[in-house]
Protein backbone atom coordinates (compact mmCIF):
# COMPACT_ATOMS: atom_id res chain seq x y z
CA UNK A 1 0.00 0.00 0.00
CA UNK A 2 1.20 3.52 -0.81
CA UNK A 3 2.47 5.37 2.25
CA UNK A 4 1.32 8.66 0.69
CA UNK A 5 -1.63 8.83 -1.65
CA UNK A 6 -3.22 11.91 -3.16
CA UNK A 7 -6.44 11.61 -5.14
CA UNK A 8 -7.80 14.64 -6.99
CA UNK A 9 -6.11 16.81 -4.38
CA UNK A 10 -6.80 20.53 -4.73
CA UNK A 11 -6.05 23.51 -2.54
CA UNK A 12 -7.29 26.99 -3.26
CA UNK A 13 -6.67 30.25 -1.42
CA UNK A 14 -9.62 32.37 -2.46
CA UNK A 15 -9.43 32.50 -6.25
CA UNK A 16 -5.78 31.38 -6.32
CA UNK A 17 -5.22 27.68 -6.95
CA UNK A 18 -2.11 26.23 -5.24
CA UNK A 19 -2.83 22.59 -6.14
CA UNK A 20 -5.24 21.36 -8.79
CA UNK A 21 -6.49 17.78 -8.99
CA UNK A 22 -3.19 16.15 -8.00
CA UNK A 23 -3.02 12.34 -8.18
CA UNK A 24 0.09 10.80 -6.69
CA UNK A 25 1.13 7.61 -4.89
CA UNK A 26 4.46 7.13 -3.09
CA UNK A 27 5.51 3.62 -2.16
CA UNK A 28 7.61 2.70 0.89
CA UNK A 29 11.37 2.37 0.37
CA UNK A 30 11.62 5.14 -2.24
CA UNK A 31 13.40 8.49 -2.10
CA UNK A 32 11.31 10.88 -4.12
CA UNK A 33 12.32 14.31 -5.37
CA UNK A 34 9.36 16.67 -5.33
CA UNK A 35 10.65 19.14 -7.89
CA UNK A 36 9.25 22.36 -9.21
CA UNK A 37 9.97 26.08 -9.37
CA UNK A 38 9.08 28.43 -6.52
CA UNK A 39 5.32 28.68 -6.05
CA UNK A 40 4.60 25.42 -7.88
CA UNK A 41 2.73 23.89 -4.90
CA UNK A 42 5.45 21.73 -3.31
CA UNK A 43 5.13 23.25 0.17
CA UNK A 44 1.33 23.24 -0.05
CA UNK A 45 1.38 19.50 -0.81
CA UNK A 46 3.69 18.84 2.15
CA UNK A 47 1.53 20.96 4.47
CA UNK A 48 -1.59 19.09 3.35
CA UNK A 49 0.12 15.76 4.06
CA UNK A 50 1.03 17.05 7.53
CA UNK A 51 -2.48 18.23 8.30
CA UNK A 52 -1.33 21.86 8.51
CA UNK A 53 -3.79 22.69 5.73
CA UNK A 54 -7.06 21.09 4.70
CA UNK A 55 -7.81 20.19 1.09
CA UNK A 56 -10.35 22.25 -0.85
CA UNK A 57 -11.17 19.08 -2.78
CA UNK A 58 -9.88 15.53 -3.04
CA UNK A 59 -8.02 13.53 -0.48
CA UNK A 60 -4.56 12.97 0.93
CA UNK A 61 -3.93 9.73 2.83
CA UNK A 62 -0.96 8.67 4.95
CA UNK A 63 -0.79 4.88 5.17
CA UNK A 64 -4.49 4.82 4.35
CA UNK A 65 -5.49 7.45 6.94
CA UNK A 66 -6.41 11.09 6.66
CA UNK A 67 -3.90 13.42 8.36
CA UNK A 68 -4.53 13.46 12.11
CA UNK A 69 -3.03 12.37 15.40
CA UNK A 70 -2.42 8.79 14.16
CA UNK A 71 -0.82 9.80 10.85
CA UNK A 72 1.47 12.24 12.65
CA UNK A 73 3.02 9.31 14.52
CA UNK A 74 4.19 7.99 11.13
CA UNK A 75 5.44 11.20 9.54
CA UNK A 76 8.70 12.96 10.28
CA UNK A 77 8.56 16.50 8.93
CA UNK A 78 11.29 19.01 8.26
CA UNK A 79 9.80 22.48 7.67
CA UNK A 80 11.48 24.79 5.18
CA UNK A 81 12.93 26.96 7.96
CA UNK A 82 14.15 26.33 11.49
CA UNK A 83 11.05 26.46 13.68
CA UNK A 84 12.19 24.90 16.93
CA UNK A 85 11.61 26.78 20.20
CA UNK A 86 14.64 29.07 20.46
CA UNK A 87 14.79 29.18 24.26
CA UNK A 88 15.40 25.43 24.50
CA UNK A 89 18.82 23.83 24.68
CA UNK A 90 19.74 21.16 22.13
CA UNK A 91 19.55 18.61 24.94
CA UNK A 92 16.08 19.89 25.84
CA UNK A 93 15.02 19.45 22.21
CA UNK A 94 16.16 15.82 22.29
CA UNK A 95 13.97 15.34 25.38
CA UNK A 96 11.08 17.09 23.66
CA UNK A 97 11.24 14.81 20.60
CA UNK A 98 11.73 11.76 22.83
CA UNK A 99 8.64 12.65 24.85
CA UNK A 100 6.32 13.01 21.88
CA UNK A 101 7.65 10.46 19.40
CA UNK A 102 7.93 6.84 20.46
CA UNK A 103 10.17 6.13 17.44
CA UNK A 104 12.78 8.77 18.32
CA UNK A 105 16.31 7.31 18.64
CA UNK A 106 18.03 9.59 21.14
CA UNK A 107 21.34 7.72 20.98
CA UNK A 108 21.52 8.17 17.20
CA UNK A 109 20.76 11.88 17.54
CA UNK A 110 23.39 12.33 20.26
CA UNK A 111 25.97 10.51 18.14
CA UNK A 112 25.29 12.77 15.13
CA UNK A 113 25.51 15.88 17.30
CA UNK A 114 28.83 14.81 18.75
CA UNK A 115 30.17 14.08 15.24
CA UNK A 116 29.31 17.67 14.32
CA UNK A 117 30.78 18.92 17.62
CA UNK A 118 27.51 20.65 18.54
CA UNK A 119 27.37 21.16 22.30
CA UNK A 120 24.01 19.74 23.49
CA UNK A 121 23.98 22.22 26.36
CA UNK A 122 23.85 25.21 24.01
CA UNK A 123 20.58 26.97 23.48
CA UNK A 124 19.08 26.64 20.02
CA UNK A 125 19.05 30.42 19.56
CA UNK A 126 22.79 30.62 20.17
CA UNK A 127 23.64 28.24 17.30
CA UNK A 128 24.69 29.46 13.86
CA UNK A 129 22.07 29.31 11.08
CA UNK A 130 23.79 26.28 9.55
CA UNK A 131 23.95 24.43 12.86
CA UNK A 132 20.29 25.18 13.57
CA UNK A 133 19.32 23.57 10.27
CA UNK A 134 21.55 20.60 11.05
CA UNK A 135 20.05 20.15 14.53
CA UNK A 136 16.55 20.24 13.09
CA UNK A 137 17.50 17.69 10.42
CA UNK A 138 19.15 15.45 13.02
CA UNK A 139 15.97 15.48 15.12
CA UNK A 140 13.81 14.67 12.09
CA UNK A 141 16.08 11.92 10.76
CA UNK A 142 16.57 10.31 14.19
CA UNK A 143 13.00 9.08 14.08
CA UNK A 144 12.17 5.65 12.69
CA UNK A 145 9.25 7.09 10.76
CA UNK A 146 7.37 5.59 7.82
CA UNK A 147 7.36 8.80 5.82
CA UNK A 148 9.88 11.65 5.89
CA UNK A 149 8.69 14.91 4.41
CA UNK A 150 11.65 17.23 3.94
CA UNK A 151 10.76 20.70 2.69
CA UNK A 152 13.78 22.40 1.11
CA UNK A 153 16.31 20.65 3.40
CA UNK A 154 19.28 22.14 1.55
CA UNK A 155 17.71 25.52 0.83
CA UNK A 156 19.73 28.02 2.80
CA UNK A 157 22.97 26.17 3.56
CA UNK A 158 26.47 26.12 2.09
CA UNK A 159 27.66 23.26 -0.18
CA UNK A 160 29.55 21.49 2.64
CA UNK A 161 26.44 21.51 4.79
CA UNK A 162 24.43 20.21 1.82
CA UNK A 163 26.70 17.16 1.63
CA UNK A 164 26.23 16.57 5.35
CA UNK A 165 22.48 16.87 5.05
CA UNK A 166 22.22 14.50 2.10
CA UNK A 167 24.54 11.93 3.68
CA UNK A 168 22.53 12.17 6.92
CA UNK A 169 19.31 11.52 5.01
CA UNK A 170 20.78 8.50 3.24
CA UNK A 171 22.46 7.09 6.35
CA UNK A 172 19.63 7.65 8.80
CA UNK A 173 16.39 6.91 7.04
CA UNK A 174 14.51 3.73 7.68
CA UNK A 175 14.87 1.67 4.44
CA UNK A 176 11.24 0.63 4.68
CA UNK A 177 10.17 4.26 4.78
CA UNK A 178 9.63 6.72 1.97
CA UNK A 179 11.45 10.04 1.83
CA UNK A 180 10.04 13.00 -0.07
CA UNK A 181 12.49 15.82 -0.65
CA UNK A 182 11.03 19.04 -1.91
CA UNK A 183 13.59 21.27 -3.63
CA UNK A 184 14.50 23.26 -6.68
CA UNK A 185 18.26 22.61 -6.18
CA UNK A 186 18.14 19.46 -8.25
CA UNK A 187 21.82 19.00 -9.11
CA UNK A 188 22.62 18.54 -5.41
CA UNK A 189 19.95 15.96 -4.65
CA UNK A 190 19.78 14.11 -7.95
CA UNK A 191 22.25 11.42 -6.92
CA UNK A 192 20.09 10.26 -4.01
CA UNK A 193 16.71 10.16 -5.77
CA UNK A 194 14.89 6.98 -6.82
CA UNK A 195 11.89 8.81 -8.29
CA UNK A 196 11.16 12.31 -9.45
CA UNK A 197 7.90 14.20 -9.43
CA UNK A 198 7.67 17.48 -11.33
CA UNK A 199 4.90 19.85 -10.39
CA UNK A 200 4.09 23.19 -11.92
CA UNK A 201 1.33 25.62 -10.97
CA UNK A 202 -0.20 22.99 -8.75
CA UNK A 203 -0.43 20.32 -11.44
CA UNK A 204 1.53 17.10 -11.83
CA UNK A 205 3.76 17.32 -14.91
CA UNK A 206 5.82 14.17 -14.58
CA UNK A 207 6.18 11.19 -12.24
CA UNK A 208 8.95 8.78 -13.15
CA UNK A 209 11.89 6.75 -11.94
CA UNK A 210 15.04 8.91 -11.94
CA UNK A 211 17.02 6.20 -13.79
CA UNK A 212 14.31 5.72 -16.43
CA UNK A 213 14.08 9.46 -16.98
CA UNK A 214 17.83 9.80 -17.47
CA UNK A 215 17.86 6.79 -19.80
CA UNK A 216 14.90 7.90 -21.91
CA UNK A 217 15.98 11.55 -22.27
CA UNK A 218 19.74 10.97 -22.29
CA UNK A 219 20.09 13.82 -19.80
CA UNK A 220 20.43 14.34 -16.10
CA UNK A 221 17.31 15.10 -14.06
CA UNK A 222 18.68 18.60 -13.55
CA UNK A 223 18.93 19.13 -17.31
CA UNK A 224 15.43 17.77 -17.89
CA UNK A 225 14.13 20.11 -15.15
CA UNK A 226 15.80 23.13 -16.77
CA UNK A 227 14.33 22.15 -20.12
CA UNK A 228 10.80 21.66 -18.76
CA UNK A 229 10.77 24.80 -16.64
CA UNK A 230 12.69 27.10 -19.01
CA UNK A 231 11.48 30.68 -18.55
CA UNK B 1 -0.13 13.53 25.74
CA UNK B 2 -1.76 16.38 27.69
CA UNK B 3 0.58 15.63 30.60
CA UNK B 4 3.64 15.93 28.34
CA UNK B 5 2.33 19.15 26.81
CA UNK B 6 1.73 20.56 30.30
CA UNK B 7 5.28 19.66 31.35
CA UNK B 8 6.79 21.47 28.36
CA UNK B 9 4.34 24.37 28.66
CA UNK B 10 5.24 24.96 32.30
CA UNK B 11 8.96 24.82 31.47
CA UNK B 12 8.54 27.17 28.53
CA UNK B 13 6.67 29.79 30.56
CA UNK B 14 8.48 29.36 33.88
CA UNK B 15 11.76 30.65 32.48
CA UNK B 16 10.05 34.02 31.89
CA UNK B 17 7.50 34.16 34.71
CA UNK B 18 9.53 32.96 37.72
CA UNK B 19 12.33 35.56 37.37
CA UNK B 20 9.65 38.23 36.91
CA UNK B 21 7.78 37.25 40.07
CA UNK B 22 11.07 36.81 41.95
CA UNK B 23 12.10 40.32 40.89
CA UNK B 24 8.84 41.82 42.14
CA UNK B 25 9.24 40.13 45.52
CA UNK B 26 12.84 41.35 45.74
CA UNK B 27 11.79 44.92 44.88
CA UNK B 28 9.03 44.61 47.51
CA UNK B 29 11.57 43.62 50.16
CA UNK B 30 13.87 46.50 49.18
CA UNK B 31 10.90 48.89 49.18
CA UNK B 32 10.14 47.80 52.72
CA UNK B 33 13.68 48.77 53.73
CA UNK B 34 13.38 52.05 51.81
CA UNK B 35 10.07 52.99 53.45
CA UNK B 36 11.35 52.26 56.94
CA UNK B 37 14.56 54.16 56.30
CA UNK B 38 12.76 57.19 54.93
CA UNK B 39 10.14 57.18 57.68
CA UNK B 40 10.88 60.30 59.72
CA UNK B 41 14.64 60.02 59.40
CA UNK B 42 17.20 62.23 57.74
CA UNK B 43 18.85 60.37 54.92
CA UNK B 44 21.35 61.71 52.39
CA UNK B 45 19.68 63.15 49.27
CA UNK B 46 21.07 60.59 46.76
CA UNK B 47 19.81 57.74 48.94
CA UNK B 48 16.43 59.41 49.33
CA UNK B 49 16.16 59.77 45.52
CA UNK B 50 17.20 56.14 45.06
CA UNK B 51 14.61 54.94 47.57
CA UNK B 52 11.90 57.09 46.01
CA UNK B 53 12.65 55.63 42.60
CA UNK B 54 12.52 52.16 44.15
CA UNK B 55 9.09 52.87 45.65
CA UNK B 56 7.81 54.11 42.26
CA UNK B 57 9.25 51.02 40.53
CA UNK B 58 7.48 48.84 43.05
CA UNK B 59 4.18 50.65 42.54
CA UNK B 60 4.44 50.25 38.75
CA UNK B 61 5.50 46.61 39.19
CA UNK B 62 2.48 45.86 41.37
CA UNK B 63 0.15 47.39 38.80
CA UNK B 64 1.91 45.67 35.91
CA UNK B 65 2.25 42.13 37.25
CA UNK B 66 -1.22 41.03 36.15
CA UNK B 67 -0.99 42.75 32.77
CA UNK B 68 2.47 41.34 32.10
CA UNK B 69 1.21 37.84 32.93
CA UNK B 70 -1.73 38.18 30.52
CA UNK B 71 0.58 39.61 27.84
CA UNK B 72 3.06 36.74 28.32
CA UNK B 73 0.25 34.18 27.91
CA UNK B 74 -0.99 35.92 24.74
CA UNK B 75 2.52 35.88 23.30
CA UNK B 76 3.04 32.25 24.26
CA UNK B 77 -0.13 31.09 22.50
CA UNK B 78 0.61 33.19 19.45
CA UNK B 79 4.28 32.28 19.10
CA UNK B 80 3.91 28.60 19.92
CA UNK B 81 0.76 27.70 17.97
CA UNK B 82 0.19 30.42 15.38
CA UNK B 83 3.68 31.39 14.22
CA UNK B 84 6.81 29.44 13.16
CA UNK B 85 6.87 27.12 16.18
CA UNK B 86 3.41 26.00 15.03
CA UNK B 87 5.10 23.91 12.32
CA UNK B 88 6.61 21.79 15.07
CA UNK B 89 3.66 21.88 17.49
CA UNK B 90 0.91 21.08 14.99
CA UNK B 91 2.84 18.11 13.60
CA UNK B 92 3.19 16.47 17.01
CA UNK B 93 0.85 13.50 17.43
CA UNK B 94 -1.37 15.57 19.70
CA UNK B 95 -4.95 16.76 19.21
CA UNK B 96 -5.88 20.44 18.93
CA UNK B 97 -7.96 19.97 22.10
CA UNK B 98 -4.87 18.93 24.06
CA UNK B 99 -2.93 21.94 22.73
CA UNK B 100 -5.66 24.36 23.82
CA UNK B 101 -6.19 22.76 27.24
CA UNK B 102 -2.46 22.81 27.94
CA UNK B 103 -2.39 26.53 27.22
CA UNK B 104 -5.54 27.26 29.25
CA UNK B 105 -4.46 25.27 32.30
CA UNK B 106 -0.95 26.71 32.40
CA UNK B 107 -2.26 30.27 31.89
CA UNK B 108 -4.66 29.70 34.82
CA UNK B 109 -1.76 28.49 36.94
CA UNK B 110 0.24 31.66 36.21
CA UNK B 111 -2.76 33.95 36.80
CA UNK B 112 -3.22 32.30 40.21
CA UNK B 113 0.48 32.64 40.99
CA UNK B 114 0.44 36.30 39.86
CA UNK B 115 -2.38 36.92 42.37
CA UNK B 116 -0.40 35.21 45.13
CA UNK B 117 2.74 37.20 44.27
CA UNK B 118 0.68 40.42 44.22
CA UNK B 119 -0.63 39.77 47.74
CA UNK B 120 2.76 38.57 49.02
CA UNK B 121 4.59 41.61 47.71
CA UNK B 122 1.99 43.93 49.27
CA UNK B 123 2.48 42.15 52.61
CA UNK B 124 6.25 42.24 52.21
CA UNK B 125 6.25 46.01 51.76
CA UNK B 126 4.24 46.57 54.92
CA UNK B 127 6.01 43.94 56.99
CA UNK B 128 7.61 44.68 60.34
CA UNK B 129 7.62 42.70 63.60
CA UNK B 130 4.18 43.98 64.72
CA UNK B 131 2.75 43.48 61.28
CA UNK B 132 3.92 39.87 61.12
CA UNK B 133 2.35 39.28 64.52
CA UNK B 134 -0.94 40.90 63.39
CA UNK B 135 -1.00 38.95 60.14
CA UNK B 136 -0.43 35.70 62.01
CA UNK B 137 -3.48 36.53 64.15
CA UNK B 138 -5.55 37.39 61.07
CA UNK B 139 -4.51 34.11 59.49
CA UNK B 140 -5.48 32.15 62.63
CA UNK B 141 -8.85 33.92 62.73
CA UNK B 142 -9.35 33.11 59.07
CA UNK B 143 -8.58 29.47 59.67
CA UNK B 144 -11.05 29.41 62.57
CA UNK B 145 -13.76 31.01 60.45
CA UNK B 146 -13.15 28.41 57.79
CA UNK B 147 -14.13 25.87 60.41
CA UNK B 148 -17.57 27.30 59.80
CA UNK B 149 -18.89 25.25 56.86
CA UNK B 150 -20.70 28.19 55.28
CA UNK B 151 -17.53 30.34 55.10
CA UNK B 152 -15.57 27.46 53.61
CA UNK B 153 -18.24 27.02 50.97
CA UNK B 154 -18.25 30.72 50.11
CA UNK B 155 -14.47 30.69 49.75
CA UNK B 156 -14.60 27.56 47.58
CA UNK B 157 -17.30 29.10 45.39
CA UNK B 158 -15.29 32.31 45.00
CA UNK B 159 -12.16 30.37 44.07
CA UNK B 160 -14.18 28.28 41.61
CA UNK B 161 -15.53 31.42 39.97
CA UNK B 162 -12.01 32.87 39.76
CA UNK B 163 -10.76 29.73 38.00
CA UNK B 164 -13.72 29.81 35.60
CA UNK B 165 -13.07 33.51 35.00
CA UNK B 166 -9.46 32.76 34.15
CA UNK B 167 -10.49 30.00 31.71
CA UNK B 168 -13.05 32.37 30.17
CA UNK B 169 -10.46 35.14 29.71
CA UNK B 170 -7.89 32.74 28.23
CA UNK B 171 -10.35 31.22 25.77
CA UNK B 172 -11.66 34.63 24.71
CA UNK B 173 -8.09 35.74 23.96
CA UNK B 174 -7.22 32.45 22.19
CA UNK B 175 -10.36 32.61 20.03
CA UNK B 176 -9.46 36.20 19.02
CA UNK B 177 -5.90 35.18 18.16
CA UNK B 178 -7.03 32.10 16.20
CA UNK B 179 -9.46 34.20 14.13
CA UNK B 180 -7.04 37.12 13.69
CA UNK B 181 -4.18 34.89 12.56
CA UNK B 182 -6.32 33.25 9.87
CA UNK B 183 -5.96 36.52 7.92
CA UNK B 184 -2.79 37.19 5.95
CA UNK B 185 -2.05 40.52 7.61
CA UNK B 186 -2.01 42.48 9.84
CA UNK B 187 -2.72 39.51 12.08
CA UNK B 188 -2.53 41.29 15.44
CA UNK B 189 -4.84 44.07 14.29
CA UNK B 190 -7.42 41.47 13.20
CA UNK B 191 -6.96 39.69 16.54
CA UNK B 192 -7.63 42.90 18.50
CA UNK B 193 -10.68 43.69 16.35
CA UNK B 194 -11.96 40.14 16.90
CA UNK B 195 -11.43 40.51 20.65
CA UNK B 196 -13.44 43.74 20.69
CA UNK B 197 -16.09 42.05 18.57
CA UNK B 198 -16.30 39.13 21.00
CA UNK B 199 -16.58 41.51 23.99
CA UNK B 200 -19.43 43.33 22.23
CA UNK B 201 -21.20 40.11 21.14
CA UNK B 202 -20.85 38.62 24.63
CA UNK B 203 -22.28 41.75 26.26
CA UNK B 204 -25.23 41.64 23.88
CA UNK B 205 -25.77 37.94 24.58
CA UNK B 206 -25.63 38.48 28.38
CA UNK B 207 -28.10 41.36 28.04
CA UNK B 208 -30.42 39.21 25.93
CA UNK B 209 -30.19 36.27 28.34
CA UNK B 210 -30.89 38.52 31.33
CA UNK B 211 -33.86 40.04 29.54
CA UNK B 212 -35.17 36.57 28.72
CA UNK B 213 -34.83 35.45 32.32
CA UNK B 214 -37.02 38.44 33.28
CA UNK B 215 -36.58 39.59 36.85
CA UNK B 216 -34.76 36.52 38.18
CA UNK B 217 -31.38 38.26 38.35
CA UNK B 218 -32.81 41.44 39.94
CA UNK B 219 -34.68 39.30 42.45
CA UNK B 220 -31.52 37.43 43.39
CA UNK B 221 -29.52 40.62 43.88
CA UNK B 222 -32.31 42.16 45.99
CA UNK B 223 -32.56 39.00 48.08
CA UNK B 224 -28.80 39.01 48.63
CA UNK B 225 -28.73 42.63 49.85
CA UNK B 226 -31.91 42.26 51.92
CA UNK B 227 -30.19 39.59 53.94
CA UNK B 228 -33.29 37.49 53.65
CA UNK B 229 -32.25 34.11 52.23
CA UNK B 230 -28.91 35.79 51.39
CA UNK B 231 -27.06 32.48 51.24
CA UNK B 232 -29.54 30.98 48.79
CA UNK B 233 -29.37 34.13 46.68
CA UNK B 234 -25.55 34.04 46.79
CA UNK B 235 -25.53 30.42 45.63
CA UNK B 236 -27.95 31.19 42.81
CA UNK B 237 -25.84 34.18 41.73
CA UNK B 238 -22.71 32.03 41.74
CA UNK B 239 -24.48 29.35 39.72
CA UNK B 240 -25.76 31.92 37.23
CA UNK B 241 -22.31 33.52 36.83
CA UNK B 242 -20.69 30.10 36.48
CA UNK B 243 -23.32 29.15 33.89
CA UNK B 244 -22.56 32.25 31.83
CA UNK B 245 -18.80 31.71 32.10
CA UNK B 246 -19.11 28.06 31.02
CA UNK B 247 -21.51 28.90 28.18
CA UNK B 248 -19.31 31.61 26.68
CA UNK B 249 -16.07 29.73 27.34
CA UNK B 250 -17.59 26.83 25.38
CA UNK B 251 -18.39 29.16 22.49
CA UNK B 252 -14.84 30.62 22.44
CA UNK B 253 -13.38 27.12 22.67
CA UNK B 254 -15.45 26.05 19.63
CA UNK B 255 -14.26 29.10 17.66
CA UNK B 256 -10.62 28.41 18.56
CA UNK B 257 -10.80 24.73 17.58
CA UNK B 258 -12.60 25.45 14.29
CA UNK B 259 -10.16 28.14 13.18
CA UNK B 260 -7.08 26.16 14.16
CA UNK B 261 -8.39 23.10 12.36
CA UNK B 262 -9.78 24.74 9.21
CA UNK B 263 -8.06 28.10 8.86
CA UNK B 264 -4.58 27.59 10.29
CA UNK B 265 -2.26 30.09 8.62
CA UNK B 266 1.31 29.85 9.90
CA UNK B 267 2.76 32.12 7.18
Amino acid sequence: MAILKCAGLSKRYGSVSALEGLDLAVEPGRIVGLLGPNGSGKTTLIKLANGLLRPSEGQVLIDGREPGVESKKLVSYLPERACLPEWMSVQGLLGFYGDFYGDFDRAAATEMLSRLEIDPKRRFKHLSKGNREKVQLILVMSRKAKLYLLDEPIGGVDPAARDFILSTIIRSYNPEAAVIISTHLIADVEKVLDDVVFISRGRLLLNASADDLREQRGKSVDEVFREVFRC
Amino acid sequence: MLGKLLKHEIRATAHTMLPLYGLLLLVAALTNVALRTLNGKDVPAPLAILFTILIIVFGVGMMAVGLVTVFAMVQRFRKNLLRDEGYVMHTLPVSIHAHIWAKVLVATLWYALAAVVFVLSALLVAADADFVHDMANVFLELMKSLGNLQNTEILAELLGLMVLGSVYLSLMIYASLAVGHAFSSPKMLWSILTFLGLVFATSLAVYALNSLSGTILDGLIDAFYDGFAAMTAWRALCALTAGYLILFSGAYYGITVWFMRHRLNLE
